[in-house]
């Protein structure tokens, strides 16, 4: 630490400096005036021969100092007297970069928590995560998961990986009863090794022995949220029993704070071990089931062996594995680098973040113009300063660089506040998250984000600083010096124009992209899913999950939808096993006489969902002919099946659908009625041929009710009956249909809302950035207005003059941003409802808009300019 | 950022290359130990006034000789009864300068062997 007392002898050794050289002119002088001059020709001399006094002086101290870090404290120290004396212009830019530098940094954060946090294990560089591609099909579809029997024998036969594991990448809603009542909570099943090959140690007691669950007694690891929120942290946990759907599990372990899970944003409560299936989830076939695709692989390479060599190897024993199966050709191993979005779902997440990236971009491009516009005028009124400075033996770097720190205190301070903005603004945003999905997503300011923050901000501080800097010092700063008003050359007020044109460009293309998305939004929301989306209650319930057997699964729903349709309140009630734009999927294959199959195919897939009698009208689904299922229609082998519009139309154009008859398996069907066509797997789907069959019992069932009183009202009715019928029972989901439709709106509505933000803000930015330049060019002006006032122009003609100027810059802008427009929409066509593109009406009103905003704000410093008194504004001259 | 060594010569006068001047007032300072003046009036009369050398740049090559410990400082009175500062070579002063010079020679022996080839062709 020898900079410590360096720093106290460096005022000894400056002072030093300055008497030494004080002494030595002054000697120098003494030996003139001996040698016959006169004291005041001895005394010029002396400087003379001594050179620059202060820039000598500066160049001996620099020696002591570290030259560029102290100089630059310097800068930062002037600089920030010299924002304070300005503060309008300061709080002007800071405000415009902080907007600007917050947006960027928000949504940088979710990139960041998405894409680029990796999960929170021992060197993830060696971690790979294995699925399946199927060459054959296409996107996402040609991706899949692995099957127990199909993970065993990658786990088993690889050579290339020091250990396999496997977990189910759906967490399973199970309801843990305690306490007289049942909670539901989110359990992953996970092979025993999972902890192992991922290298996390448990926060307390152990994880799984590679036998666990076999025969002993089962187990459980729970999370460390779980054990903090549910058993308030308490340490002696280990051993004790967890009742989980039905069955008792002990406590052998807590996993650390850090370890979430190895996917994003799923919430786990819990950990068990695969052994575990056929007692957790009640599905006795799963495991030893080849077609059923529902584990992520995770591996750790061996020492030495690269990605590649794995996938390799893996590829070979799964085309073994399928070597008998003609439908498998093509089956590929895909090793992709563990993250937290599995690999195939990363280009999605990547595109639509990408979109909103660049839809902050633009809006930092327009805070960037604005303070290079402020910057630019601010340096023209300091001239004289710069000048002085210049005069005084400031070299042209220094004062560069003196300029560029300015701009860079501007744009750190807007970086920080940009910070701040994150900050408020994250978890707004992650409330368009619809609240009934059980995800979690964590998106921290960690470094990742700070780091990028910071290097924004320098580069939006460059950005704008640098033209207006590098110009104020080009051309000669003396005549500045000179009382030079003419300083506003026309070269300069044409960098301020184009900065303007850009502006507006960059605002028009956000303003039409914000347009599109609002009215998209719109569309989505007014888009007939082919039911009611209010007044309905859901639950989905799984009394099976508690081992109910079939008899008594019946059972518990007939008194269930008994007791709810006696309920005061409710006009409706039903069962489904389906909810449309849900993520399940069933699939038939039917056989219509008269109709050939799809290509390649020797049936016709057709989605199909069970539903009890009453459905429909629960529903709001407008039944077009026929009728519904009635009392007879569940009983079993009735045969009866309802079609919607689009099905009966396909395949029975101009007949009457109902009493035609077709084989659906080995069974022979009649339609009994036709309902409306809705949507079935995304808003934006074409319409799609659907059937009904009668709802027989199941174990698990949504209840469907319509009400009267009100949907908040009605769950908490519907959760009272639930209770009074088996207090273990809970529903898993159980919301209102406005809360349901969240998540197939959830696209629509986050880009519909954020970029009406973004583009709110765009447009502020540049009216205030319009408005700025036109009243910095009247005001530059004030003698020109003057002279032309006193020669007998009006003041309307003097109003038209400057809103001329402006509008020709706005009227520039608006067409260049037209044009960039139709290409720059193109990126969002794929998020669009029932709009295009390049929607015409979109385009032209916005532009108009924008055109009229810009008009108003070219308005009132036009009025300002008219109000100008020529004889006070020569007087000043 | 780098530091300009170059003093503010006039146009038509030739820079010093860097160090010459350290290795003028280290030389000096070998013979006895002088303020800041005297050194001055030394290159100049040593050099026949060859070497204009702005007065004031002095200064910041004494500091940095200074903050290199090739020489000390100590403020006394003159034997003309001023108060002045006066400089003295150090010990690894004595070893700097005499690396200076052995590679100021060769790098001199050097441009005139160049030089003077160029003559010769000249000639």
């Amino acid at each position: 630490m020898s900079w410590i007392p360096a720093i106290f002898r460096r005022r000894k050794l400056f002072e030093d400096l300055n008497e030494e050289m004080r002494l030595h002119i002054e000697e120098r002088v003494e030996q003139l005036v001996s040698e016959g001059s006169s004291h005041q020709e001895a005394e010029q001399a002396a400087r003379r021969a001594f050179g620059n006094l202060t820039v000598l002086e500066e160049r001996s101290r620099e020696v002591w100092q570290w030259t560029t870090l102290e100089s630059i404290w310097a800068d930062v120290r002037y600089s920030l007297r010299q924002l304070k004396k300005s503060p309008g212009f300061s709080f002007t830019v800071i405000l415009s970069l902080t907007v600007g530098l917050g947006a960027n940094t928000t949504i940088f954060t979710f990139v960041n928590a998405l894409l680029l946090r990796p999960p929170a294990v021992a060197d993830g560089g060696q971690l790979i995560e294995v699925m399946t591609h199927n060459a054959k099909a296409s996107g996402i579809e040609a991706y899949s998961n692995l099957s127990y029997p199909g993970y065993v024998d990658l786990r088993d036969h690889n050579r290339s990986l020091s250990g396999f594991a496997a977990f189910d990448g759906d967490p399973h809603v199970v309801s843990w009863s305690h306490g007289g009542g049942g909670q539901i909570v989110y359990g992953q099943l996970v092979s025993s090794n999972l902890f192992s090959v991922l290298g996390v140690e448990p926060a307390l007691g152990r994880f799984f022995q590679p036998d666990e669950g076999k025969g002993g007694a089962p187990t459980v690891v729970i999370s460390h949220s779980f054990w903090q929120r549910e058993l308030g942290g308490d340490r002696s946990v280990l051993g004790r029993v967890l009742v989980l759907n039905g069955g008792s599990y002990t406590v052998i372990g807590v996993a650390p704070e850090s370890f979430a899970g190895v996917i994003i944003g799923l919430r786990h409560d819990f950990w068990t071990t695969l052994a575990m299936t056929p007692t957790l989830i009640h599905d006795p076939t799963l495991m030893g089931s080849k077609n059923s695709h529902w584990l992520f692989g995770v591996g750790r390479l061996k020492p030495g062996v690269s990605r590649s060599e794995a996938q390799a190897d893996l590829t070979v024993l799964i085309r073994n594995a399928y070597a008998s199966d003609p439908n498998a050709a093509g089956m590929d191993a895909i090793a992709t680098p563990l993250e937290i979005v599995p690999g195939p779902f990363r280009g999605y997440v990547a595109a639509f973040t990408g979109l909103l990236m660049a839809a902050v971009g633009l809006v930092l491009l327009i805070a960037c113009a604005n303070a290079a516009n402020l910057v630019l005028a601010r340096t023209a009124t300091r001239r004289r300063e710069l000048a002085v400075r210049s005069a005084l033996g400031a070299s042209r770097f220094r004062i560069i660089r003196q300029g560029l720190t300015e701009c860079l205190m501007l744009s750190m301070i807007g970086g920080a506040g940009g910070l701040l903005v994150a900050y408020w603004s994250i978890p707004e945003l992650l409330s368009l998250k619809p609240a009934t999905i059980p995800v979690s997503i964590d998106a921290p300011l960690d470094w990742h984000v700070l780091t990028f923050a910071f290097v924004a901000s320098l580069l939006s501080g460059i950005a704008f600083g640098v033209i207006p800097v590098l110009r104020s010092t080009r051309r000669g700063l003396i005549p500045a010096l000179k009382d030079d008003r003419q300083i506003a050359g026309p070269r300069r007020s044409q960098l301020r124009g184009s900065i303007v044109i850009a502006q507006i460009t960059v605002c028009l293309v956000l303003l039409i992209s914000a347009g599109l998305c609002v009215r998209s939004l719109f569309n989505a929301r007014s888009i007939d899913p082919g039911f009611s989306t209010h007044d309905i209650a859901v639950a989905r319930l799984d009394p099976g999950s508690l081992g109910y057997t079939q008899a008594q699964d019946r059972q518990f729903y007939q008194e269930l939808l008994e007791r709810v349709r006696a309920l005061p309140g409710l006009s409706s009630a039903s069962l489904s096993d389906y909810l449309p734009l849900g993520t399940s999927r069933t699939v038939h294959c039917i056989h219509i006489q008269g109709v050939n199959p799809p290509p390649g195919e020797d049936f016709i897939p057709l989605q199909v969902a069970s539903v009890a009698p009453d459905y429909f009208k629960t529903m709001g689904t407008p039944v077009l002919a026929g009728r519904e299922f009635s009392a007879q229609d569940i009983q079993p082998n009735s045969g009866k099946v309802i079609v919607n519009q689009a099905m009966a139309t396909h395949y029975w154009p101009g007949q009457n659908p109902i009493g035609q008859h077709f084989k659906d398996d080995k069974q022979t069907v009649e339609i009994v009625g036709v309902v409306k066509t809705g949507k079935y797997r995304s808003l934006g789907e074409d319409p799609l041929d659907f059937m009904y069959l009668p709802l027989r019992s199941q174990p698990q069932e949504f209840l469907v009710v319509r009400t009267r009183t009100g949907e908040e009202a009605a769950l908490g009715e519907i959760r009272h009956v639930i209770q009074s019928l088996d207090p273990n029972v809970v529903p898993m989901e159980m919301e209102t249909i406005s809360q349901y439709m969240a998540l197939p709106l959830f696209a629509a509505h986050t880009t519909g809302v954020l970029l009406a933000v973004f583009g709110c803000v765009a447009l502020l930015l540049a009216t205030v950035g319009l408005s700025g330049t036109v009243s910095y060019s009247v005001s530059q002006r004030t003698n020109e207005i003057g002279v032309r006032m006193a020669l007998g122009a009006d003041r309307r003609g003097v109003v038209r003059l400057i809103l001329k100027q402006g509008m020709r810059l706005s009227g520039i802008g608006i067409l260049i941003g037209l044009a960039m427009s139709f290409a720059a929409t193109r990126l969002l066509a794929g998020l669009l409802y029932g709009i295009k593109a390049d929607d015409p009406l979109t385009f032209v009103s916005v532009a108009l808009f924008l055109g009229s905003v810009a008009l108003i704000s070219c308005y009132l410093p036009a009025r300002r300019a008219a109000s100008i008194d020529p004889m006070k504004s020569l007087r000043a001259e | 950022m780098p530091v300009a060594n170059k003093p503010m010569a006039e146009a038509n006068t030739r820079d010093l290359f860097p160090g010459a001047l350290e290795m003028m007032i280290l030389e000096s300072l070998r013979r006895q130990p002088a303020h800041g003046y005297a050194l001055v009036l030394h290159i100049q009369q040593r050099s026949n006034n060859l070497l204009q050398v702005e007065e004031g740049s002095l200064y910041p090559a004494l500091q940095r000789l200074l903050k290199a410990k090739l020489v000390k400082a100590e403020w006394g009175i003159s034997t003309t009864n001023r108060r002045v500062r006066t400089y003295q070579i150090t010990a690894s002063g004595l070893r700097h300068l005499e690396k200076q010079i052995s590679s100021f020679e060769r790098m001199l022996e050097g441009i005139s062997l160049v030089l003077d080839q160029g003559t010769s062709i000249a000639n």
